[in-house]
């Protein structure tokens, strides 16, 4: 029986020798793709930040003005971005100090 | 006495020419025309017709909100410079167009791909693409509009009280687009008083508008005082296309219906 198993472990030990350079890359790539699956760091902050648009008029003028430097500093890295994804967040950053700007300078001339 | 007469006849004839020269007569457009976007950035260079975008269909299915802040589409024809690589990037049109999304049980059109079609394929672009082409459409106007309140401009259609009977249910987030938002404060209305003697005060209402347009599509872009009365505009601004204008008038209720607005009677 075991003489019968040798030739069996070996084919197998070979095959996995084999198919291990062709489908390491696939593993590396689905690992990569996990690990970019949850939201860069620039993403998360920028849905923290544009989600509070609902509450600008609620902020204090302390609030406003700290968002409003956390906007400035993620326009840094949202400008390093590339292509459309720039564009858009770009823009959509802009609209979003916006309105926080907008209710800071609306706080202070009460 | 003869003479007097005709030449101010003859004057008022010649002014009236110079007038009607110097003024555009627009032609309204049909109900089913009126919002009507036609982009061409980039579409005839591609040797492809202009982009023809009917407000009405987009409108009736989802808020202002999300195309113009979520997605990111300028409020202005062909602001947003949009190209075919956008779309395959899943941006803009591509945010929804791009042939997974599914809605009403059947996936949404990809909007663009990357290689150009040909034979019976074409017809793809020519969904969009459309200008002078007049495709056959998924969307009927009237089929679509059928059973909602009438309005007496534009489109014809009372949108707003459509979507007040829930006639209309406005999407308003899309996954991996969108952010999610608490539910909006809703900020107080007003009134404003026009400087015209007799005519009736506007009431401005801040929570139509935000139920379509949340507050980035108008503050600060379009509105930019932050007192009340502070931006001073006047009618001749709005039917330019600035401060009201940018949406009534070219989308949202034209600005011949005086009443919605004013509407606060003389006291």
């Amino acid at each position: 029986m075991r003489t019968k198993l040798k030739p069996l472990i070996f084919v197998a030990v070979a095959l996995i020798a084999f198919s291990a350079p062709t489908f390491l890359p696939v593993a590396a790539c689905a690992a990569q793709a996990v690990e970019a699956a949850p939201q860069s760091d620039w993403q998360a902050e920028f849905d923290d930040i544009c989600s509070k648009t609902q509450d600008a008029m609620a902020m204090g003028v302390d609030e406003l003005k700290a968002v409003l430097d956390r906007c400035d500093k993620l326009k840094v890295k949202i400008e390093a971005l590339e292509g459309t994804q720039r564009k858009v967040y770009l823009r959509r950053l802009e609209m979003c100090r916006g309105v926080f700007a907008f209710a800071l300078e609306s706080k202070e001339k009460k | 006495m003869k003479k007097l007469l005709f030449v101010v006849l003859a004057l008022l004839v010649c002014t009236g020419v110079a007038f009607a020269q110097a003024g555009v007569k627009k032609k309204r457009p049909l109900p089913y025309e009126y919002g009507r976007v036609v982009i061409n950035n980039y579409s005839e260079g591609a040797g492809l017709a202009p982009v023809v975008f009917d407000h009405w269909l987009h409108r009736g299915l989802y808020t202002c909100r999300l195309c113009h802040v979520d997605i990111g589409f300028a409020m202005k024809a062909g602001g947003t410079s949009i190209k075919a690589a956008d779309n395959i990037a899943g941006y803009y049109c591509g945010a929804c167009h791009n042939g997974k999304m599914v809605f009403a049980g059947k996936p949404v059109f990809a909007s663009c791909a990357p290689k150009k079609f040909t034979g019976d394929e074409a017809t793809r672009c020519e969904r969009c693409h459309s200008l002078g082409l007049n495709p056959p459409r998924d969307y009927d106007f009237a089929r679509f509009t059928d059973g909602f309140p009438r309005g007496r401009f534009g489109n014809n259609v009372d949108w707003e009280k459509a979507e007040e009977d829930g006639l209309i249910k406005l999407t308003d987030y899309i996954e991996g687009i969108s952010i999610k938002r608490p539910t909006l404060t809703i900020q107080n209305d007003f009134n404003l008083s026009p400087k015209v003697e007799g005519m009736p005060d506007i009431i401005f209402s801040h929570k139509k508008h935000t139920i379509w347009n949340g507050c980035e599509v108008c503050h600060p872009e379009i509105f930019i005082g932050i007192k009340k009365g502070n931006t001073k505009y006047t009618m001749q601004d709005i039917f330019d296309g600035r401060y009201c204008g940018v949406c009534h008038g070219v989308v949202a209720f034209p600005l011949l219906d005086c009443q919605r607005c004013h509407s606060r009677p003389v006291q």
